[in-house]
């Protein structure tokens, strides 16, 4: 468990953190999302103290990380960087394995540990072992990247924007990656992106940020309803307006009149465009059967009350 | 020319082996104390941004002084030889070295930074196995450009004593000799390119192989240096001489005469060693112990309120070394015979052409006479500067090297020059000299001149160099000189069959 505890980080020209106060339990996929300025990556960078807060304690598992043993807190946390960082002149091995140099495991225990974790993200270990990172695609070095924070296996792996510099399919397939091996390991992953989407898409839980200070925390689908404020609201929105809504939704906004006995004429996960349609055709109104085993009667003013509400 | 380069190759192997040895030992050695200074200073630096801008303008500023001038300033302070060579050196590539080493190590990305850093890797670790290597491409390209430019002005070291290749292209300059000069400058370009690119193999060798090449290479010098060092007998005696094939060869005869007798002893002879002043503060810094000096320059410039020179020969050298004496402690040994005095020569076609017979004759000349003098001759108050009031003459002076100022005669850009009774030249170039019929120039007779200390402690020495006294005469010397300086002879052997004809030594 990750405490952050009134941290404040105060630079000369502005406040980067305000106070933070925040816990980030075991075992889960961490995300903290936020605009730039929001102060996320200098919450994650405290972690490992890359980054010491003016004020306030962090603690992991209930013991302050300023009291610890510097190196060692490093060297039991994982870490992948924005820009990847592989080192160029060392090859992928002995990228994977520098932290356990550091902790003097033999050459061939470093080897195997390098064999296994290149076989986890699907990379074969004969081919890519010796090669130097120059030598491999933007996609493969941040799956480098990534098995090289697992190494020494931390229970604690800090992701900073890791994928913002990749292409769409390339994110992509990197966040089913880190969602794989999340469940596989357990690990504790704190995760820092300005995407919202991706933040969706991998929170199990999310803190929402915005100049120093938490917004809102919860798990994706809490937040996606239930905004808190008007903030988080309009940071999902884009996100909100692209998912194509259903008559789910509709209902999920507490629309339509509760009817008896009537024969269905459209499906919960019709579109709004078919919706729309059926209403061109039967003006009076259309019935849906909801999850409670109820009937639904919706009009053309739902829908346009619907559309009012969340837009197009 | 091809020829004249052949024959030096053959004759002369051994010398341009040692030459080019003791040009390798100043250039590495330098080097390598400027890279044990440089690397680690930017190494530490990199934490410390404004000492280093700091640092870098000093370096800078070292690197646009000129190398003579600092070798120079040098002097009075550590003397003369290695080691202020050594220095110079040294300060000249602190700058390459530096700079590339605090460049290559402050340009490493900041995120490849951030990584070792949050990977929890000692401060050791991060240099060793991620910023040094990084920084290597640029360190070796300082390490080369530094080695190139040492190996270069190393050539200068010649001036100071320190020997190396510089030795022939001072010689060549000096003895016209351009075969010379060409087989010392290129032997020095070549030992320029062949280091740079064994540098430049050993930079495309991983760190850790670069690091064990190194130390094989630092162990193997530290022993080659700590067995010289060890191997040298209790008794060595140096003596050096002027720039010339005269001191040249009167040198290789005192180190004959003094293993004659004590051949156990080391004796090294410095030949080229430098000018007066320098040959005579190295002898009262004890850097050398003997070198043959002219009467004439001792009381023209070395004693302190030189006198008006006598013309007797005697009174000349008696007054030189009861000055000596007095004024430094040293010891003047007894004259050679022949007399090596400044004279005046000009072209057997002027002197026919103008009828000029004596120096009176050229100052009556109506038309603009050119000169060429070689620099002492030129500044001195024995030299041209007296010589002007004395003769009342009006000639356009130039400055020029001794060896060119022949040639420029020969080839009839000048109309006069100066020149030594004993130039070999004076025949080659069929000149006259002019008679100094106003008795200007002083009697200059050649003696081993040395430390009182010296003499009282080494009889034997001073036994062994008195027996040229009085011997050579000037036409002899005249042969000797061209021997080495025309027929390429090298000085030593000329020096030795001399000796033995004369029944000097015994053989």
């Amino acid at each position: 468990m990750i405490e952050f505890e009134e941290v404040t980080k105060q630079y000369e020209q502005s406040l980067a953190l305000d106070g933070l106060t925040l816990t980030i339990p075991d075992n889960v996929l961490f995300v903290l999302v936020g605009p730039s300025g929001s102060g996320k990556t200098t919450a994650i960078k405290m972690i490992n103290r890359l980054i010491e807060p003016t004020s306030g304690v962090i603690k992991i598992d209930g013991q302050p990380i300023n009291q610890m043993d510097l190196q060692t807190l490093r060297l039991n946390i994982g870490y992948v960087l924005q820009n990847i960082a592989l080192f160029p002149h060392l090859t992928i091995e002995e990228n994977i394995t520098i932290q356990l140099e550091v902790l003097k495991w033999t050459k061939a225990d470093r080897q195997k540990r390098a064999r296994e974790l290149l076989a986890m993200v699907h990379l074969d270990p004969d081919q890519y072992a010796s090669r130097y990172p120059s030598e491999l695609s933007g996609g493969q070095q941040q799956r480098i990247g990534i098995i090289r924070a697992l190494a020494t296996s931390p229970k604690v792996i800090l992701m900073d924007e890791p994928f913002s510099a990749l292409d769409p399919v390339t994110r992509t397939q990197l966040q089913d990656l880190v969602l794989s091996l999340q469940k596989q390991l357990h690990n504790t992953i704190v995760f820092v992106t300005h995407d919202m989407k991706e933040a969706l898409r991998l929170g199990d839980e999310i803190a929402v940020m915005r100049q120093g200070s938490i917004q809102q925390v919860g798990t994706a689908k809490a937040i996606f309803n239930q905004p808190k404020n008007e903030f988080v609201r309009e940071f999902f929105d884009i996100e909100r307006q692209q998912a194509t809504l259903t008559v789910e939704d509709l209902l999920a906004a507490d629309l339509g009149t509760v009817v008896n006995g009537q024969p269905t004429t459209i499906t919960m996960s019709a579109t709004l465009a078919e919706l729309a349609q059926q209403l061109v055709v039967h003006p009076e109104g259309v019935v849906v059967a909801t999850d409670d085993q109820g009937q639904r009667q919706l009009t053309m003013t739902d829908l346009t009350t619907l559309i009012a509400k969340r837009g197009l | 020319m091809m020829q004249q380069i052949e024959q030096i190759l053959t004759t002369q192997s051994g010398e341009l082996l040692q030459a080019l040895g003791q040009h390798l030992e100043i250039s590495l050695l330098a080097l390598l104390i400027a890279a044990a200074i440089g690397v680690p200073l930017a190494i530490v630096l990199t934490t410390h941004q404004k000492l280093a801008e700091t640092m870098l303008q000093v370096t800078s500023v070292l690197q646009t002084i000129p190398s003579l001038a600092l070798l120079g300033l040098l002097i009075p302070l550590v003397g003369i030889g290695t080691i202020p060579a050594v220095i110079t050196l040294v300060l000249y590539a602190l700058m390459p070295i530096f700079q590339n080493t605090y460049t290559g190590l402050i340009g490493i990305d900041p995120a490849l930074k951030e990584a070792e850093v949050a990977f929890g890797l000692p401060r050791t670790k991060r240099l060793l196995r991620i910023e040094l290597p990084l920084a290597m491409p640029l360190i070796i390209s300082g390490l080369r450009i530094a080695l190139v430019m040492i190996i270069g002005t190393a050539t200068l070291a010649a001036l100071i004593g320190a020997g190396g290749l510089g030795t022939f292209i001072l010689v060549g300059i000096q003895s016209n000799n351009n075969a010379l000069l060409l087989v010392g400058a290129t032997l020095s370009a070549v030992l320029a390119l062949v280091v740079s690119a064994l540098i430049r193999w050993l930079g495309t060798l991983s760190f850790k192989k670069i690091t064990v090449s190194l130390a094989i290479f630092v162990g193997l010098f530290g022993v080659i240096e700590g067995v010289t060092r060890f191997q040298a007998p209790q008794t060595t005696i140096t003596i050096a001489g002027k720039l010339g094939s005269e001191p040249d060869i009167l040198m290789n005869m005192y180190r004959d005469l003094i293993l004659e007798d004590q051949p156990n002893y080391k004796v090294t002879v410095k030949p080229n060693f430098g000018g007066t002043t320098f040959l005579f503060n190295a002898l009262q810094a004890d850097k050398i112990d003997i070198y043959p000096e002219f009467t004439g320059t001792v009381l023209q410039t070395l004693v302190k309120s030189p006198t008006k020179t006598n013309q007797n020969p005697t009174k000349t050298y008696q007054l030189a070394k009861k000055s000596l004496q007095e004024q430094f402690n040293m010891t003047y040994l007894a004259p050679m015979r022949y007399q090596n005095g400044y004279d005046l020569a000009v072209s057997a076609a002027f002197a026919q052409k103008y009828n000029v017979k004596t120096i009176s004759d050229l100052a009556t000349l109506k038309q603009p006479i050119t000169a060429g003098f070689d620099p002492d001759f030129y500044h001195q108050k024995d030299g041209y500067q007296g010589l002007k009031d004395t003769y009342q003459l009006n000639l356009n002076a130039k400055i020029m090297e001794p060896s060119i100022r022949y040639k420029a005669i020969a080839d009839g850009k000048v109309d006069v020059v100066d020149g030594y009774t004993t130039d070999a030249e004076v025949a080659r170039y069929k000149l006259v000299v002019l008679e100094d019929d106003r008795h200007f120039f002083p009697p200059y007779q050649g003696a081993p001149i040395m430390k009182a200390d010296f003499a009282k402690a080494h009889p034997e020495v001073v036994k062994a160099l008195n027996r040229l006294a009085g011997q050579i005469t000037e036409s002899q010397m005249q042969e000797m000189n061209y021997q080495v300086q025309v027929k390429h002879r090298k000085a030593r052997d000329v020096a030795h069959d001399y000796l033995v004809k004369q029944q000097l030594i015994s053989k």
